[in-house]
């Protein structure tokens, strides 16, 4: 089926309808879009299929995708449930409060959330997978090689050897600077997440 | 001042808009076009009618509104939009203050010489 010109302004119109409600949560996103696409074949559906006129009277009376977009209540889906709450509370801590499942839990949490896109959602996730997690267990393993001997603890024995004992001088500049980003990452992510909750920009609290 | 007064009367537009349509809902459900052409009819209500759909969002969001899918005799299925409880409330208050505010402000512009 060949698309006529009428096919082809809807079409545009809708895509850049689909455009101005960038900032929308996904599932709103489509909802919307998908009732404006339904407005248009309803009354469309009293016109001939390639009523290019007719077409253009329609999404002329409809209005500018930008007025539309603008109309969806700023405050909207956005808002901070205790979803996003408890994610973002348990994508840094939670794997060290239940090891591995407690961050598990705040990833599926961060996905099912309507609050963020997809964009959000890879960042929270994979910076970095388990949270804190991560440094604290190379903090604790440092300390506790850290004597390069004086052992305190027996049961972790086996695990000394995949670490390299610090120079002597203590931990290198570097592995300060390792552990300073594993820490401050995952906190920079989860800000970033919080701040996009407060959307929109234009209404700073 | 002419530009102030387009301002004020686009605010008033917008804040009874949503009476409007908790209205058109007081005695039967409507699916979203209807509803929307039943807006856009009367003169200087809507200026664009895919505003509306924002607005019905809005209502559904506030519990003040509730939509159903049915099946419609052509084409996919519609969604209807029917009066809640607190819709039925919300429109009965508006209505009385509304009809308070008119008669004021009628009292004063409306007055015959």
């Amino acid at each position: 089926m060949v698309a006529s010109n009428a096919d082809k302004l809807v079409a545009e119109y809708l895509k850049a309808l689909d455009s101005e409600l960038r900032g929308l949560p996904r599932s709103r996103r489509g909802e919307l879009t998908q009732e404006i696409s339904e407005h248009i074949a309803e009354a469309r559906s009293g016109l001939e299929a390639d009523d290019e006129a007719g077409v253009r009277e329609i999404l002329e009376r409809l209005g500018p995708p930008a007025e539309i977009a603008s109309a969806e209540d700023p405050a909207g889906p956005a808002r901070a449930g205790w979803t996003e709450v408890v994610a973002l509370i348990l994508l840094p801590i939670g794997g060290i409060i239940v090891p591995i499942v407690g961050w598990v839990v705040g990833a599926v949490l961060l996905w099912v959330s309507d609050a963020w896109s997809t964009k959000d959602k890879l960042i929270g996730t994979l910076l970095f997978p388990g949270g804190l997690l991560i440094p604290l267990a190379l903090l604790f393993l440092a300390e506790e090689s850290g004597g390069c001997g004086s052992v305190v603890n027996p049961q972790l024995q086996p695990q000394q050897g995949a670490l390299s004992c610090p120079p002597a001088d203590g931990v290198g500049a570097w592995e300060i600077l390792v552990m300073a980003a594993l820490v401050i990452v995952p906190l920079m992510a989860i800000a970033y997440l919080a701040q996009r909750l407060m959307r929109p920009p234009a209404a700073p609290a | 001042m002419v530009a102030q007064q387009d301002a004020l009367i686009t605010q008033m537009r917008r804040g009874t808009l949503q009476y409007c349509v908790l209205a058109l809902l007081a005695d039967e459900e409507r699916y979203g076009f209807d509803l929307v052409r039943g807006l856009a009819e009367m003169d200087g209500m809507v200026t664009s009618e895919g505003t509306i759909y924002p607005l019905l969002s809005r209502l559904r969001r506030d519990g003040l509104v509730e939509s159903n899918w049915q099946e419609s005799p052509s084409g996919p299925p519609r969604r209807y939009y029917r009066l809640t409880d607190s819709g039925r409330a919300a429109l009965d208050a508006f209505r009385l203050e509304w009809r308070r505010f008119r008669d004021a402000v009628d009292n004063f512009v409306e007055r015959k010489a």
